[in-house]
């Protein structure tokens, strides 16, 4: 009974639900909708040539640069501009364009507000009840395997459905958009590292980097989003046992965290909720936070603990309780 | 049916079992023992607590009282090392009915040592599923379902196999074949198999002894002829011509009644032991030819009557 055949069991009940295969279709009509709904509005706006409109703005910001009067914090802005325009022109690429890549990188933001979290949901909301509703918790725990031992497989199994959800997303947004503005670009500069002071952007801290380190990260961080939130999803799947139970809370949890910074964003303990700290990419490219003092590190602490205590809670209710359904 | 050998191995012991729900006692001091190669009945009507013991038995529910030991050991220090002894059904056949039977069967070997999944063809063979095993379980009739639960239940080669009311639903032919897979499984292989049940007929036809449970406690433990002794030793059926006058006669010493007229008839009775002789020397003087006396055996309802002091069930 060694712990990675439990783990393929709980695959084996993953992959052999038609959950699995609905998820699947959803990210790829979702994405395809999304890349086809964007490239038909752009192409309305034709302009002219974006060589020449490139070179003029690189003009422009060279002589602000010999100019000497800009601040010293504007001129980091400045050079990096250039550079990029310059990498664009090199490569033939259109700066302003949209990429496959810079498609892909810009689906981890969009996805990490509502879609991945949800799908995480989808995935953990029934790995539990599903188990009490078809009463085959009555095998799962009279077979001579700890009941901590049973759940910890689950999770794992979860944690997998999970981050393939996330790469199988960032596969396909990248195909997709492969398919509507070209596969290069991986290389571009783009500015990271931002980080707020006050009321204001941190200069000192921004970094160039290429965008596939970019992406990466980006993903990383939507993943590491999606995972906290299917452990909370998974607390609620073992204290409601019931799938639709389970479902309907986490949905009410994760529209009221998408609400809730628009409605009431002088609210400040509603950074510590879990909800808000989802879209961890947005606050990592920079973007103002939604609610004051909401970084990129405390998000990321607010989420961990939020999954560490759901975590804990639901292996401490799942060994306990009598199982009398 | 050779009834177990009284000091074959204990293989699972419930000990002062009790369990509440909220105020009220589900099961109340709950006590027996099973032995090996033994079909242990536990019968008792809806309601009486017969699941939520077995719920004890397997680890599923905590008893409030009391304790549960699967060959010594105690099932709630040694979940993991008694419940490798343990196959079980509670209430009904519940398996993955997305899945295959052999899926199922292979899932739950994975929860059991490396051997398992070698013994899953000779188990389908067994519960005569071989040719539907790799159909999923969803087309499966309860019938079938109730045999896959019993194969999972025979995979880790259990010692006790618990199976909670396997008869429900099953047509007559579905029953019998339970039940001679379960006869089987404990006279060949020395299983012991405890089977709980609202069916009497059930009860009497499969089971070595029998514990009566009702309202959360147990009435009466015991092999399965004894309990009928109990009830049965003043029970007698007289065949005796005329039939009517017989009836009349032992009447006086019991009861007695019939269904024939003035030929030769029988005459279900109840006569107390001591009383018989007077009785059958009475029926000669009035006349009466006797033709045959014999005990008449007590089905288990008129035992659970008996014990249950006239309850339905
Ligand atoms: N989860 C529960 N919460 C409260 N009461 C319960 C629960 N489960 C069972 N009971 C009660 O405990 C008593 C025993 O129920 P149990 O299911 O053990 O009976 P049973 O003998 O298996 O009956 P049946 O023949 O109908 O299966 C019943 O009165 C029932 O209402
Ligand atoms: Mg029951």
């Amino acid at each position: 009974m060694r712990f990675s055949g439990l783990v393929e069991n709980e695959i084996l009940k993953f992959t052999r639900q038609r959950r699995f295969r609905v998820v699947v279709l959803i990210l790829v009509a979702l994405i395809g909708l999304i890349v086809f709904a964007q490239s038909r509005s752009r192409e309305r706006f034709a302009k002219k040539d974006w060589h020449v409109e490139t070179q003029e703005r690189m003009a422009r910001i060279q002589n602000w640069l010999r100019d000497g009067r800009m601040p010293a914090s504007s001129q980091r802005w400045a050079r990096f501009e250039l550079d990029r325009l310059r990498y664009h022109l090199d490569r033939d690429i259109d700066p302003e364009a949209v990429s496959g890549p810079l498609f892909a990188r810009g689906f981890a933001n969009a996805a990490s507000y509502l879609l991945l979290p949800l799908l995480a949901i989808v995935f953990a909301s029934d790995v539990v009840s599903a188990e009490f509703a078809q009463g085959t918790i009555k095998l799962l725990l009279t077979r001579p395997v700890g009941r901590a031992r049973v759940l910890a497989s689950k999770a794992a199994a979860l944690a997998l459905a999970i981050t393939l959800t996330v790469v199988f997303g960032g596969l396909v947004a990248y195909v997709f958009g492969g398919i509507a503005y070209g596969y290069g670009g991986w290389g571009a500069p783009v500015l990271a590292g931002f980080r707020v002071a006050g009321e204001r952007l941190d200069p000192a801290a921004v970094r160039v980097i290429p965008l596939w380190q970019d992406a990466i990260l980006a993903y990383g961080l939507a993943w590491f989003a999606s995972l906290c939130v299917g452990a909370i999803a998974l607390l609620t799947s073992v204290l409601l046992r019931s799938t639709a139970a389970a479902m309907g809370t986490m949905l009410a949890a994760l529209i009221a965290g998408t609400i809730l910074p628009r409605l009431a964003s002088s609210w400040e303990s509603q950074r510590f909720l879990f909800v808000t700290a989802l879209p961890l990419p947005d606050y990592y490219s920079g973007s103002p936070p939604p609610i004051p003092g909401l970084t990129l590190g405390l998000g990321a602490a607010v989420l961990a603990a939020w999954a560490l205590a759901a975590l804990v809670a639901a292996f401490a209710v799942f060994v306990r309780r009598d199982v009398l359904a | 049916m050779a009834a177990a050998l009284p000091d074959a191995e204990i293989v699972l012991s419930a000990e002062h079992l009790t369990k509440r729900f909220g105020r009220r006692e589900a099961v109340s001091d709950v006590s027996f023992d099973v032995r090996a190669g033994e079909v242990f009945g536990f019968l008792g009507p809806n309601g009486a607590g017969k699941t939520t013991t077995i719920r004890m038995l397997v680890g599923l529910a905590r008893p409030d009282r009391g304790a549960v030991r699967i060959r010594g050991l105690d099932l709630a220090r040694d979940f993991r090392r008694a419940m490798v002894h343990v196959g079980c059904i509670v209430e009904a056949p519940d398996l993955y009915r997305y899945l295959t039977g052999r899926e199922n069967l292979v899932h739950f070997s994975r929860m059991l040592d490396d051997g398992a999944t070698g013994r899953i063809p000779e188990l389908a063979r067994l519960v005569a599923l071989s040719e539907r095993l790799d159909d999923r379980v969803s087309t499966y009739s309860l019938g079938m379902r109730q045999r896959l639960g019993i194969a999972q239940a025979l995979l880790g080669n259990p010692d006790i196999l618990i199976l909670d009311e396997p008869a429900n639903g099953l047509d007559p032919a579905g029953i019998r074949e339970i039940r001679e897979l379960v006869r089987h499984l404990a006279e060949d292989r020395g299983i012991a198999v405890f089977v709980s049940s609202h069916l009497l007929s059930e009860v009497e036809q499969t089971c070595d002894r029998v514990a009566i449970i009702h309202r959360g406690r147990t009435l009466a433990t015991g092999p399965v002829r004894e309990l009928v002794d109990r009830v049965a030793s003043d029970r007698i059926r007289v065949v005796a011509r005329p039939a009517r006058a017989a009836a009349g006669i032992l009447a006086g010493f019991g009861e007695a009644e019939t269904s024939a007229g003035e030929d030769e008839g029988s005459i279900d009775a109840r006569v107390p032991r001591e009383r018989l002789p007077d009785a059958l020397r009475a029926l000669a003087a009035g006349g009466v030819d006797v033709f045959a006396v014999e005990r008449r055996l007590a089905s288990l309802e008129e035992v659970f009557l008996d014990v249950t002091g006239g309850e339905t069930v």
